[in-house]
């Protein structure tokens, strides 16, 4: 049992590498504009299903299909940020209803060109298994996982040390001030767009080398994003990444020890608890009252 | 009729009010005064309930310093902000009746046409609050709304700023109109020492969160400590 | 809104309020009427009863999102659970249906009361909150499966009764039926629009402080608005139950109940009464009708582009488009009236 247990730890803190890609995009494209981008976890499918369409088409490893999906899903996500600009009133609640929509027409034109099957990688490579004394893994799992923290590592050292990333930063936190620096929010949001496409780009490959998707896992993914956002705050890398693995954790414990259906209840129900009982989240404080 | 008792509002680290203490009898009209940022919305803001406060206030008798805000205007706290806040889509008329149903508990439109003539509001009465009115009419509707509540204690936040000095001293007598006609209390943030002496009984003076003076306008404007308060800030 | 009166200074009120009754009567007619002018059919019958839910829905989504300021992302919840609570009361306590369908909507409410803490999110948090509670439902539904029949389903309860030698069971009494109920809960939205509540709802939209601090009770007016909608919204879904005579977990809860209202209410104009009843018949039998024939899977695409025009093009939605067509020459401060629609 105890095995059982610390396998389902190992293996939720695997997937959480790549939950917190996706919850650090959705995160950037909230600082920036204070929107939340609900077709997210579409683009990250979108890329899901490049990584197929090169696997499939071409017998190369997934990995390959990352410069396919960086232009296609950058081009999306830029796409997305012009008619979400487009909104002049009510811009809360009808940003949120268009992404909305686009998360339907991303989901659907996915399931039209692809079909509803489920897909994974068919790279033997990618699905060994490797095992750290008790703890086994497959060898796509490592990788996903280690390129995760390279991809936050990066991001990390682009907000705090460039000048797009300083940019970004200022204009999450006050918005006139940085105006008032001689810094167009526009550019800027452009810019977090481009790069929160960037990160669904790597997530989308990697997961799928690493798990299957199916159209209808876009959706799932935005809830995933936001669920960890909640948890986290959009504050810190850091925070992110940890309210990313205790989601995988808690979502991969409840597999082991009650059952696969209850997958997404466990999220919803910490999302639940964390928003009721601690209304700042676990590590940072924010404002999310009305 | 209003009490504070050592009120204390902090932001994170920073202390915007600190241990004030002061009461306002019935009737009075009550000037608060001091340089920007010395705490005077905040003021308004603790006891009108926008800003959650410790110490204790106390209202009529009864404390309201855990009451929410919906709970203080019904118990007869009125105030208005700064910044002019109309519902912009309602009618004038609308947003009165809102007022006086929820606020008074009573539904009695002689009694808005009343408040509408008093504040000169009665020809845009049926207008848009938001697309008819000038930036005076909303100030002017602004004090309407909050006599609406038929409010004991009304609050008033700079409602005399940027007018120029005759539409001043005809608002200035407009507000001892409405304070006779309707039996009221005011407290009134201002900066301008000829109005606080010319409008008020008494004046009371905040600077960076606490309260430095207390008394006649002649007494507290040759208080040294406010002299210096005021020079210090380039107001006087 | 003046659709035909020229706007004089103290009528307005009153004749903007006689012509948004007659507009409505004379939507409610066309409702009325849309068998016989589609000709009657069986299958068109179905298609027009299972829109008319819709409607339903979509209006209770409306009514939150217009009046209470909240956007829900998880309107199967309240559907799903009247849907179960109705069947459930009929076939296992005997509740004759016409009380169990009602009583299905206070169930939906009760359900309603585990979301309070939600009141206090904003906008997004809101949405999303209320999507958490739809999934839980859902799973409870097939969890609990002594008392719903799990995964399985139910199928075992009664249908809709015969009255007055009506037998509401057949198509054309359903549809009967349902209509009903849509006009009801259409003329309690426009009453309650028309009140002190309402306006003081439509004030809390534009400033919250400013509207607390003339003393409305901002967090209590919202519950209210969440009561009604969850109430509605269980009506239609134990309706819905009655009429089609099965239920399962993954359909009672499914998230197209969440989907399709919003869907059929950004369409047709959330912020009136009609555009959501309207905009639900035209999206879904475009959807049953002409989508499902051009795209067989998948076909919720077409939805969704329409969705994302309406919201770049006509965020009023349909009844918004009407109503610049009806007040084209007039001075311009009739189509400020954004929120006043019929």
């Amino acid at each position: 049992m105890t095995d059982l247990i610390l396998q389902a730890l190992f293996s939720g803190v695997l997937i959480g590498g790549v939950y917190a890609l996706v919850a650090l995009g959705l995160a950037l494209a909230f600082g920036a504009m204070r929107i939340i981008n609900l077709a997210h976890g579409e683009l990250v499918l979108l890329a899901a299903y490049m990584a197929y369409l090169v696997e499939s088409r071409t017998g190369l490893d997934p990995y390959w299909a990352i410069p396919l999906a960086l232009v296609v899903v950058m081009a999306v996500s830029w796409a997305l940020f012009v008619l979400v600009d487009k909104i002049k009133d009510h811009r809360e609640l009808n940003s949120l209803i268009l992404t909305f929509a686009i998360g339907i027409i991303l989901t659907n034109a996915i399931l039209l060109i692809f079909a509803s099957d489920m897909r994974s990688t068919s790279s033997a490579f990618l699905q060994d298994a490797v095992s750290f004394g008790d703890l086994f893994a497959m060898r796509g799992e490592i990788i996903a996982f280690v390129l995760s923290v390279v991809l936050m590592g990066v991001l990390w050292w682009w907000l705090k040390s460039s000048w797009y990333g300083r940019a970004v930063r200022a204009v999450s936190s006050n918005r006139n001030a940085a105006r008032l620096m001689g810094i167009n929010p526009a550019r800027i949001e452009t810019v977090s767009f481009l790069v929160a496409g960037a990160l669904a780009s790597f997530a989308g490959v990697a997961l799928y080398t690493m798990s299957v998707v199916q159209p209808a896992t876009g959706h799932a993914l935005t809830v995933k994003a936001f669920i960890i956002t909640v948890l986290a705050g959009v504050g810190s890398i850091p925070g992110v990444f940890l309210g990313a693995v205790l989601l995988g954790v808690t979502e991969a414990l409840t597999v082991t020890l009650a059952s696969s259906a209850l997958q997404e209840l466990a999220g919803m129900v910490l999302f639940l608890l964390v928003l009721f009982l601690l209304p700042n989240g676990l590590f940072g404080a924010r404002a999310r009252r009305g | 009729m209003l009490e504070l008792d050592a009120v204390t509002v902090r932001f994170g680290g920073l202390t915007a009010l600190s241990d004030i203490s002061f009461h306002i009898k019935k009737g009075e009209i009550l000037g608060l005064v001091g340089p920007n940022g010395a705490g005077k919305t905040t003021l308004f803001n603790s006891i009108s309930g926008l800003v959650k406060a410790r110490g204790r206030i106390t209202f009529n008798g009864t404390d309201v310093t855990g009451l929410p805000l919906h709970k203080r205007a019904r118990a007869g706290i009125g105030r208005t902000f700064q910044i002019p806040q109309p519902m912009h889509h309602l009618s004038v008329r609308e947003n009165l009746a809102v007022a006086q149903v929820f606020g008074a508990g009573r539904h009695d439109e002689n009694r808005i046409d009343e408040i509408l003539a008093v504040m000169e509001l009665s020809h845009k009465a049926d207008a848009d609050a938001a697309n008819a009115l000038a930036l005076q009419e909303l100030k002017r509707l602004e004090i309407a709304k909050a006599l609406a509540t038929e409010p004991k204690l009304l609050l008033l936040d700079e409602v005399l700023a940027g007018l120029e000095s005759n539409a001043k001293r005809s608002f200035m007598m407009k507000l001892k109109e409405l304070h006779k006609l309707f039996g009221l209390t005011i407290v009134i943030v201002e900066h301008d020492i000829e109005t606080i002496s010319g409008l008020c009984t008494r004046a009371v003076v905040l600077n960076f969160g606490q309260l430095i003076a207390d008394g006649s306008p002649t007494e507290v404007f040759n208080n040294p400590a406010v002299v210096e308060s005021y020079t210090g800030t380039a107001h006087a | 809104m003046s659709v035909t009166s020229p706007a004089t200074s103290a009528p307005v009120a009153s004749s903007r309020f006689q012509g948004r009754g007659a507009l409505l009567g004379a939507g409610l007619v066309i409702l009325a009427l849309l068998p016989l002018l589609t000709g009657a059919s069986p299958y068109m019958l179905g298609l027009l009863i299972s829109a008319l839910i819709l409607s339903g829905l979509a209006l209770s989504w409306a009514l939150l999102g217009n009046l209470g300021g909240m956007v829900s992302f998880g309107h199967a919840a309240f559907f799903g659970v009247g849907s179960y609570a109705s069947a459930l009361l009929a076939a296992k306590l005997g509740v004759p249906v016409l009380l169990a369908i009602p009583l299905g909507g206070v169930v939906a409410t009760l359900s309603s009361i585990a979301m309070l803490p939600a009141l206090r999110l904003s906008g997004p948090y809101f949405a999303l909150a209320i999507l958490a509670y739809a999934q839980i439902f859902r799973i409870l539904a097939t969890e609990l499966d002594w008392l719903t029949g799990g995964a399985a389903g139910l199928q075992r309860y009664p249908g809709l009764p015969t009255l007055f030698g009506i037998d509401l069971a057949d198509r054309a009494g359903s549809y009967v039926v349902v209509l009903a109920c849509v006009v009801l809960f259409a003329v309690v939205y426009v009453l309650l629009r028309k009140s002190h509540v309402g306006t003081a709802l439509r004030a809390i939209a534009e400033s919250e402080d400013a509207t607390r601090v003339v003393g409305v009770n901002a967090t209590l007016l919202k519950s209210w608005m969440l009561f009604l909608s969850a109430f509605i919204a269980g009506v239609f879904g134990a309706l819905n139950a009655h009429i089609i005579g099965f239920l399962e977990p993954d359909y009672a809860f499914s998230g197209v109940w969440s989907v399709m209202p919003i869907i059929a209410a950004v369409f047709g104009g959330y912020r009136s009464v009609l555009g959501p009843i309207f905009g639900a018949v035209v999206i879904y039998l475009f959807d049953q009708v002409i989508a499902k024939s051009l795209i067989p899977v998948g076909h919720q695409i077409l939805l969704g582009i329409v969705l994302a025009i309406m919201v770049l093009l006509a965020p009023n939605g349909l009844a918004g488009l009407v109503r610049r067509f009806f007040t084209k020459g007039q001075f311009n401060k009739t189509s400020e009236k954004s929120h006043a629609g019929a």
